[in-house]
């Protein structure tokens, strides 16, 4: 050994199980990092390919400055501002505790004079030794993964994705992920380097003892089992402790929130929406009732056409309430059973709506909903002297424009009922649905039938479906990892606290503590965590998704409403209480495997 | 009557070639209300003895019976419940909790059992022990010698039937020590407890009821030696 330094790796043979967290700690930030960045720099390179079959080649760092690049990065480097400072929590803690349980060792250092600054030196030496090989497994993890995701969206999604390259080595993921690595070592062990570079010499003598607390710090008065009065006050103890594991969780919940706001976003600008998934249509070109019923009838015998439907429309009819003998302008549209079991499997029937009253030439209409002229099921409106009654509403307009504004209430009958209606029985629409294996010669044909005089559209090429759910599958991955920092930052804190207090733990249960007094006990502890989190998270996170939804949606599509995020919430607070729940019972279980007496003379 | 029966017992650490015999085939009982001294050098295995006899660890070979109960036939749930009521500690560091009062601390093991303490008996022992003063202090705000006060009022306040002191004044000065040895005496007597206790004190050793001595794990019972 030519240096004190060279008790680092002797350290790091002794400690390695005591540092296990730390370690893994250090993998997943560089592994996200590295997979974020990397997934950038792939979604770049297939945007790059997409534009140069359009434009011809482009300069890549042209590409990295146009409007998709900036969002991509942009995008990344929050994230892994993110990861940073998660990574810096976790780490930071593990750090703390590691050198809490060696104050004797560090007490011992100083009193055979090595200085407090060689002390701080030490400690974060120790830290960035542990990156030696964790920063490498982060960064083959997270180019793993991307080469693995990178290949489920080429080969399994397609669509967009096809130009996505699929084993690309990206260098900024790589540095980016060993940069971020080791940047949060360095921030994450700066606290704890200067709490040992603190330690008393006298320690060397009076060993790992925890000091007592300061005089005021007493329990108070007893509420319930001493056993949760005394976890409360474990977790009371440290308001730094508090502060930060309150904020791992409020942080979890806020971004939870934040992205379902995005998901609702995707979800209005690309809607997965049955009613508007035809393979082919063809229309009129004024929007006319002109396209003929024969035609809709013959489409419907050829090879490679699952269903056809049509629609009819007439828009701008004058209309009356029948109670208020208010008039209205509304536009009629006639649907066929296919498109009104797409309106039940899109979930758009509102409450109390009953389809089967709109079979056959029935009186009855479903209404969109209005905010000038709101209708009510059981309503009565007099269309062209005819009676018609309102038998459901639906949650929203499938036929609205962005900005609303001049949209008109429509009202949905029945194929029968716009006939009897109106007298019309040709169609302003016929969609049509293919199988996956209709030949392009079919194709050709209807589209040569039909002809100059009503206009041919296909939209096979233009399902968004298997973005659509990448995306969502993205989002919920990611929130999933996010989760799961903060539960393992829990974990790690709490066996941080019950490791610092292990002999406290041996004479309670000398004394007569039962496992089923420490799990409350020590429940009681990750519940105060969780609760002051979920608290601080769910208020505002609130706050930021009704501020974040109208910024998004509510101000750009006027026929949406503000969603109140009940099925996030019901589902942050079950995961709350499994990873409270989760965080006691595992260091129970190290209890019940360790005697009494091993516990008292633990060191 | 006897109110504890150790048969045949031992305990080794380790083992093949680092095998240590901590205790070696222990034998001996102790009366209700003896007050029962174990002597020994450092390293003995006095303390591996009390820890055994208190149900902290588990012997390698033979027995122990507490009011004709094998501690070691019971599960770990229920050993902890018996030890809770059957059992007093008092340590030679003290180990109260320091977050809790000096009255909270006496009164952890009935909280425990989720028992309503008897505040007539706590107010008694507090004033015996001279604690009255100080019930509402952490444990930081307390001198060695009250704090081991505290240990030993923790010890008696579930009427236990034995209490076990592992060097209690190992951490005082001299005045503690004589203090604390006098008023584990007295209450031992005062409130008819069984008391084994190990020490290095001659003088108490000598006046102590029972003296058993521990010499390389082997425990020599020197019977009732008498006030």
């Amino acid at each position: 050994m030519n240096s004190y330094l060279g008790i680092i790796p002797i350290s790091a043979r002794v400690h390695r199980r005591q540092n296990r967290m730390t370690i893994l700690c250090i993998i997943f930030s560089v592994f996200m990092v590295t997979f974020i960045f990397s997934m950038a720099e792939m979604g770049a390179r297939m945007e790059d390919a997409h534009l140069s079959a359009k434009h011809g080649s482009l300069d890549y760092l042209a590409l990295l400055s146009s409007a998709t690049g900036q969002t991509l990065l942009l995008s990344a480097a929050m994230l892994c501002l993110f990861i940073l400072a998660a990574g810096v929590l976790m780490i930071a803690g593990s750090l703390g505790a590691s050198v809490a349980q060696r104050r004797e060792f560090f007490g011992l250092m100083r009193c055979i004079g090595m200085s407090k600054r060689q002390v701080s030196h030490l400690v974060t030496l120790e830290a960035l030794h542990w990156c030696k090989w964790a920063v490498p497994t982060g960064v083959v993890l997270g180019t793993v993964a991307c080469w693995g995701f990178c290949a489920v969206l080429h080969y399994l999604v397609q669509e967009e994705f096809a130009a996505m390259p699929v084993f690309g080595i990206s260098i900024i993921g790589i540095a980016s992920g060993i940069i971020v690595g080791l940047a949060t070592v360095l921030i994450a062990a700066h606290a704890p380097a200067r709490a040992a570079a603190k330690t008393s010499p006298l320690a060397a003598v009076s060993g790992n003892d925890v000091p007592l607390p300061r005089a005021g710090k007493k329990l108070g008065r007893l509420h319930g089992h001493i056993e949760t009065n005394l976890g409360r006050g474990h977790a009371r103890a440290s308001k730094k402790n508090l502060f930060m594991m309150a904020s791992a969780f409020s942080l979890t919940i806020i971004l939870v929130l934040i992205f379902a706001v995005i998901i609702d976003w995707v979800n209005v600008v690309m809607p997965q929406s049955a009613i508007a998934s035809a393979d082919l249509t063809i229309s009129s070109e004024d929007a006319t009732n002109t396209v003929p019923a024969s035609l809709k009838n013959s489409l419907s015998s050829l090879a490679g056409i699952e269903s056809v439907a049509g629609r009819r429309s007439a828009p701008n009819q004058t209309a009356e309430m029948v109670t208020t003998g208010a008039s209205m302008t509304v536009d009629l549209i006639s649907f066929e059973e296919t498109d009104f079991a797409a309106l039940e499997k899109d979930h758009l029937l509102g409450r109390d709506s009953d389809l089967s009253k709109l079979s056959g030439d029935s009186h009855y209409v479903l209404a969109t909903p209005s905010k000038t002229s709101p209708l009510a099921i059981g309503d009565h409106i007099t269309v062209d002297g005819k009676d018609l009654e309102v038998a459901g509403i639906l949650k929203s307009d499938p036929f609205a424009s962005e900005d609303g504004a001049t949209d008109n209430l429509t009202l949905i009958t029945s194929d029968e009922t716009f006939v009897s209606l109106t007298g019309e029985r040709d169609y302003a629409l016929v969609c049509l649905q293919t199988s996956k294996d209709i030949s392009e010669a079919t194709i050709g044909a209807i589209e040569s039938h039909v002809g100059e005089q009503f206009i041919f559209e296909d939209r096979r090429g233009q399902s968004t479906a298997g973005t659509y759910i990448m995306f969502r599958f993205f989002v919920y991955s990611f929130l999933a990892v996010i989760a799961l920092v903060a539960v393992f930052n829990i974990i790690n804190s709490i066996s941080m606290s019950v490791s610092a207090r292990m002999r406290e733990y041996g004479m309670m249960r000398a004394v007569g503590m039962d496992m089923h007094g420490f799990f409350r006990m020590i429940l009681a502890e990750a519940w105060t965590y969780a609760a002051w989190g979920g608290a601080i998270g769910i208020l505002l996170g609130l706050v930021i998704h009704k501020g974040l939804y109208a910024l998004l949606i509510t101000s750009h599509f006027a026929y949406a409403s503000y969603v109140f995020p009940l099925a996030y919430l019901l589902v942050i607070v079950l995961y709350l209480a499994a990873a409270v729940l989760i965080a006691a019972w595992l260091p129970v279980k190290r209890l019940r495997s360790v005697s009494a007496m091993e516990t008292i003379r633990w060191e | 009557m006897n109110i504890l029966e150790v048969t045949h017992l031992s305990k080794t650490y380790g083992a093949g070639d680092a095998a240590v015999a901590a205790l070696k085939d222990a034998s001996f009982s102790v009366a209700k209300g003896e007050f029962v001294a174990i002597v020994g050098a450092s390293g003995s295995g006095k303390s591996t003895l009390l820890h055994l006899i208190g149900g902290l660890e588990t012997p390698t070979a033979g027995r122990v019976q507490i009011e004709g109960q094998d501690i070691f036939a019971m599960k770990e749930r229920r050993l902890t419940i018996f030890r809770r009521r059957h059992i007093g500690f008092v340590f030679q560091s003290f180990n109260l909790v320091p977050e809790l009062t000096a009255e909270q601390n006496i009164l952890f093991p009935v909280l425990l059992d989720h028992q309503k303490p008897d505040r007539a008996y706590l107010a008694e022992l507090l004033e015996f022990l001279g604690l009255s003063e100080r019930r509402n202090h952490l444990p930081s705000q307390l001198s060695g010698g009250q704090q081991q006060r505290v240990a030993i009022a923790r010890a008696l306040f579930s009427r236990p039937t034995l209490i076990l002191a592992d060097e209690p004044t190992g951490n005082l000065d001299s005045a503690n020590s004589a203090e604390v040895l006098t008023l584990l005496k007295q209450t031992a007597r005062i409130y008819e407890q069984t008391v084994l206790m190990i020490t290095h004190n001659q003088s108490i050793a000598q006046s102590a009821d029972h003296l058993l001595q521990v010499s390389d794990g082997v425990v020599s019972d020197f019977g009732r030696v008498g006030r």
